[in-house]
């Protein structure tokens, strides 16, 4: 970069400021700060508050909107100054580190966790409902969580074992396995407390689907008969139907 | 400095690189738009994660540097100058137990525990104040119970928790206690961003500097949430789950989970508590290690204090944690 440099002397920087102009380095923090207030306002404006976060932190967006909000003005409202601070290389690059998760986050279409992070999640797998109290019901309707606790829990698995045979309507996504036949599938739904970081898999083993209907990642809703068999849960299928992703695709405790 | 000593200020295209890098930016956005990457299950997995942990910490990050701002415009020096009078034993556990009234996660104290050292407070009090808040916070201590309700070890594990949360905070304050302030801050090149030669009112210096340690913050999370991204995308899980039950090394295994996994910690309790094959030790040091050292607080820490900071509370934490964990477990039985 090839800078003029122009002599100052501490004298005149100090008692001679000269008429106010836009100061580049305030200008690139407050867009900075701007952008991610504009994210925060995208995110919450266009519900995609859901594909993130839990209901139990999803206040942090709306929160999180409002005091970048305010800090993107506050900044603002100082640009002009006598004194003009140049945008550094470093700093150009530090604001250019911040800007990017914004315009990514931005510039791609909306998704959820698929049957990619099952393979990589699926270690912690279904114990996860034991912590989040999800009984079952000795009557009424029985909730995916519900049938990962009696996984992980023998007591809640008691209750299940009574109620084989059940009618349960579950909705989730599918994942294959290479080894198993081609009218069985998994059906698996996340489970997040606080955001994706925290996502762990629920799954049921459908049978009696369809053969070949169906493809990894589709959205289905799965109508028929729960049976608790070992470690795993198997809904005979008596209706499967293709649907969108749901606006809420995860579960929360 | 003398009054006539000549001043150096660069005068040309003091917009150029603003300009360059919002291009560069901007080309890459396009780029990933019209690449249509999302379709690739890896990348898009990378990018829920990263940008959920992004959406979820940001905020607090903020929160943090809000307080920090309030701290170095509104608080005189002499108020931390009189507490760092304190006796020394008095000042580690009285930082520790501060941290109930903080009730933000793990990265929101750090833009605090270094406005508290730079501003004179003594620099084994902040940074025990960092590690305990995110611990002890009430927030945290209310997730743990809800987590574990209904479990033989309820009380356990929250006392536990908090208690050797408490130990392992003072115990680093203790190690980085020496230190100087300046030897404990690593400097800040943004900084010329904040301040200039300008007469600003205390509101916008309070603007200035929240939005300096957003800034300076905030690259750091970027660059600690996309490792943590990148080794949940690509790391599996069950590769981890095979040390179930071998002892001590399954809590060794779980304190680099929490690592890696850097999730909050007023959510790591739900996650510890999934965890059924791994005994009470290795999930009593999950929850203990995490909010103390992952993947994004490496990169604040780092960024913050230098990378040898980082080195010391990871080797101080882990061995307290580690030894803690097992003489707890030992208790328990």
């Amino acid at each position: 970069m090839s800078t003029t440099e122009l002599p100052l002397t501490l004298d005149q920087a100090v008692t001679e400021p000269g008429p106010k102009r836009f100061s580049p380095a305030r200008t690139a923090v407050a867009l900075t700060v701007g952008a991610w207030a504009g994210l925060f306002w995208f995110v919450l404006l266009s519900g995609r508050i859901s594909l993130y976060l839990g209901t139990r932190t999803n206040w942090v967006v709306p929160t999180g909107a409002v005091i970048l909000t305010a800090a993107f003005m506050g900044r603002a409202s100082s640009l002009r100054v006598s004194d003009p601070e140049p945008i550094g290389k470093r700093d150009a690059i530090s604001l250019s580190v911040l800007v990017l998760p914004v315009v990514i986050l931005l510039a791609l279409p909306p998704a959820a966790l698929g049957s990619y992070a099952v393979g990589r999640r699926s270690g912690v797998g279904a114990a996860f409902a034991s912590t989040a109290g999800a009984a079952i019901p000795e009557h009424g309707d029985i909730s995916m969580v519900s049938v990962a606790s009696a996984l992980a829990n023998r007591e809640t698995m008691k209750i299940l074992v009574q109620r084989a045979g059940s009618v349960v309507s579950f909705t989730g996504f599918i994942s294959r396995q290479s080894d198993e036949p081609a009218t069985e599938f998994l059906l698996n739904r996340f489970v997040i407390t606080c955001c994706v970081a925290d996502a762990i898999d629920t799954q049921v083993r459908v049978a009696n689907a369809p053969p070949g209907q169906f493809k990894s990642d589709q959205w289905v809703r799965v109508t028929g008969k729960v049976y608790p068999l070992g470690r795993e849960v198997i809904v005979d299928a008596s209706t499967v139907t293709g649907i969108a992703r749901p606006s809420h695709p995860y579960l929360n405790p | 400095m003398a009054g006539s000593e000549a001043l150096v200020r660069p005068t040309t295209a003091p917009w150029r690189n603003g300009v360059v890098a919002l291009l560069v930016v901007g080309t890459i956005g396009l780029a990933l738009a019209a690449a249509s990457i999302e379709r690739v299950a890896a990348i898009q997995n990378f990018i829920l994660v990263f940008g959920s942990l992004l959406v979820e910490a940001i905020p607090f990050i903020l929160v943090g540097a809000a307080v920090s701002a309030l701290i170095e415009v509104f608080v005189p020096i002499s108020a931390f100058e009189r507490l760092s009078h304190l006796p020394r034993p008095l000042q580690l556990p009285a930082a520790a137990v501060a941290g109930f009234a903080f009730p933000v996660c793990d990265c929101g104290s750090v833009p605090v525990a270094r406005r508290l050292a730079s501003k004179g407070l003594a620099p084994g009090a902040a940074i025990t104040f960092m590690l305990a808040a995110p611990i002890l916070n009430p927030l945290v201590i209310a997730s743990t119970i809800v987590a574990y309700r209904g479990r033989d070890v309820l009380w356990q594990m929250v006392i536990g928790r908090m208690v050797l949360g408490l130990i392992t905070a003072i115990v680093v304050g203790w190690v980085i206690g020496e230190r100087t302030k300046e030897e404990l801050l690593r400097p800040r090149p943004s900084d010329a961003l904040v301040h200039s030669h300008e007469h600003d009112s205390r509101m916008t210096e309070f603007f200035g500097h929240l939005a300096a340690d957003f800034i300076f913050m905030g690259r750091y999370l970027v660059l600690g949430a996309a490792v943590a991204g990148a080794l949940q995308t690509f790391l599996p899980q069950s590769i981890l789950s095979s040390v179930a039950g071998v002892p001590i090394l399954d809590v060794v295994v779980m304190m680099a989970l929490a690592a890696m996994l850097s999730i909050c910690s007023e959510s790591d309790a739900f996650v510890a508590a999934s965890f059924v094959q791994f005994g009470f030790a290795a999930q009593l040091a999950f929850l203990c290690f995490g909010p103390m050292v992952d993947m994004k607080l490496g990169f604040l820490y780092s960024g913050t204090f230098g990378t040898r900071f980082f080195r010391t509370v990871a080797i101080v934490v882990a061995a307290v944690t580690l030894t803690g964990t097992l003489w707890v477990q030992m208790i328990v039985k």
